[in-house]
């Protein structure tokens, strides 16, 4: 449901680092997804269907590597890999933790060919 | 040729974000950004809350709606200045509409702002609008699964509403359910139990809002002796 939002500030950010780059066309994108974020790859890619028509990147792929998660606990400091629902540290069965992995989608990189 | 960037996707949405931050940090207000399902009861909040904080307190407030200006029609009679935002098919408010909106209103004279977002509880969870508290009301109508349904805006938020909690007891409900939900979520967040309609847990609400206020227009004073 989000993929949209996300695919549209994705290609937006993609177009200017495209332009500043001097690449004509875009073969690869690939992007980085934190688990917690929820993006589902299936819809990510209908997305990304939709916004990059009549763009440079118009025949690009996208490659979207989900980054599992991983908390540590504020109380105790241990590490542990929490769910989507559940956030209880192992140790102290408290959620109160900061999110070390995760949480982030990134764009990772752009491969394309250069202006002549 | 290959370019790495390893850039926040949204990061221009964030910048934005900042901004709206430090303008609501220099007018010395509090901006709260209230997040929903649609029907939950975030107008009918709004409206009596705003009518609380009179006459002492001002409220501007910003609501975010696919459609029609009913939500700030509503609104108009007791706050200071009201934008509505018609967001078409976007199903969450962005930064910079916020930003537009902004310049049109009155925050000099406020004590809040109050950013509505359009009923929705996962875009709106991307997307950061320079608030200070992110308010996530569940209202009891909704039932008790939406919490481990919607993890992310839960995890995310400062403080939970249980709203129409009038309807406790007539409305099958499982209490312990949502609150066992929200504690694996974040142990410390605190949940306030709310019936706009019927007045109760007002007090409470009320108390936080303005306790918070305080820490922010504090965190304010002593920015700029520094």
């Amino acid at each position: 449901m989000h993929e949209m939002s996300i695919a549209v500030g994705l290609m937006d950010q993609v177009l200017e680092i495209a332009k500043v780059n001097g690449l004509k066309e875009i073969d690869e994108i690939e992007v980085e997804t934190g688990f917690l974020r929820q993006v589902i790859p299936e819809v990510m890619q209908e997305a990304f269907l939709a916004v990059r028509r009549e763009t440079i990147a118009q025949n690009a792929t996208l490659k979207i590597v989900e980054i599992a998660p991983l908390s540590e606990c504020n109380i105790c400091k241990k590490q542990f890999e929490p769910q989507l629902n559940d956030f209880l540290c192992p140790e102290c069965q408290k959620a109160d933790v900061k999110v070390l992995k995760g949480d982030e989608i990134i764009l990772k990189s752009i491969q394309g060919k250069e202006s002549k | 040729m290959k370019v790495t960037v390893a850039k926040r996707i949204l990061k221009d949405n964030d910048m934005i974000a900042d901004k709206n931050r430090e303008i609501f940090r220099d007018a010395g207000l509090l901006a709260v950004n209230f997040i929903s399902s649609p029907g939950s009861g975030k107008t009918t909040l709004l409206e009596k809350t705003i009518a609380e904080l009179l006459p002492e307190q001002k409220t501007t407030v910003v609501v975010g709606d696919l459609q029609t200006t009913r939500d700030a029609d509503r609104l108009v009679p007791n706050a200071l200045d009201v934008a509505q935002i018609n967001t078409g098919m976007s199903c969450h408010l962005y930064a910079n509409q916020v930003a537009d909106s902004l310049l049109g209103l009155n925050i000099s004279e406020a004590d809040y702002v109050f950013i509505e977002n359009v009923g929705n509880m996962v875009c709106p969870g991307e997307f950061d609008l320079g608030e200070n508290v992110k308010v996530v009301l569940l209202s009891i109508p909704e039932g008790d699964d939406k919490v481990a349904k919607y993890p992310t805006i839960f995890r995310a938020a400062d403080l939970v509403l249980l709203t129409k909690v009038d309807l406790l007891g007539i409305l099958d409900f499982d209490l312990e359910r949502v609150t066992n939900d929200i504690k694996k979520l974040n142990s410390n967040l605190e949940i306030l139990h709310i019936s706009s309609v019927k007045g109760q847990g007002m007090n409470e609400w009320v108390s936080w809002l303005k306790a918070k206020r305080q820490q922010n227009v504090g965190a304010k004073a002593k920015f700029i002796t520094e």
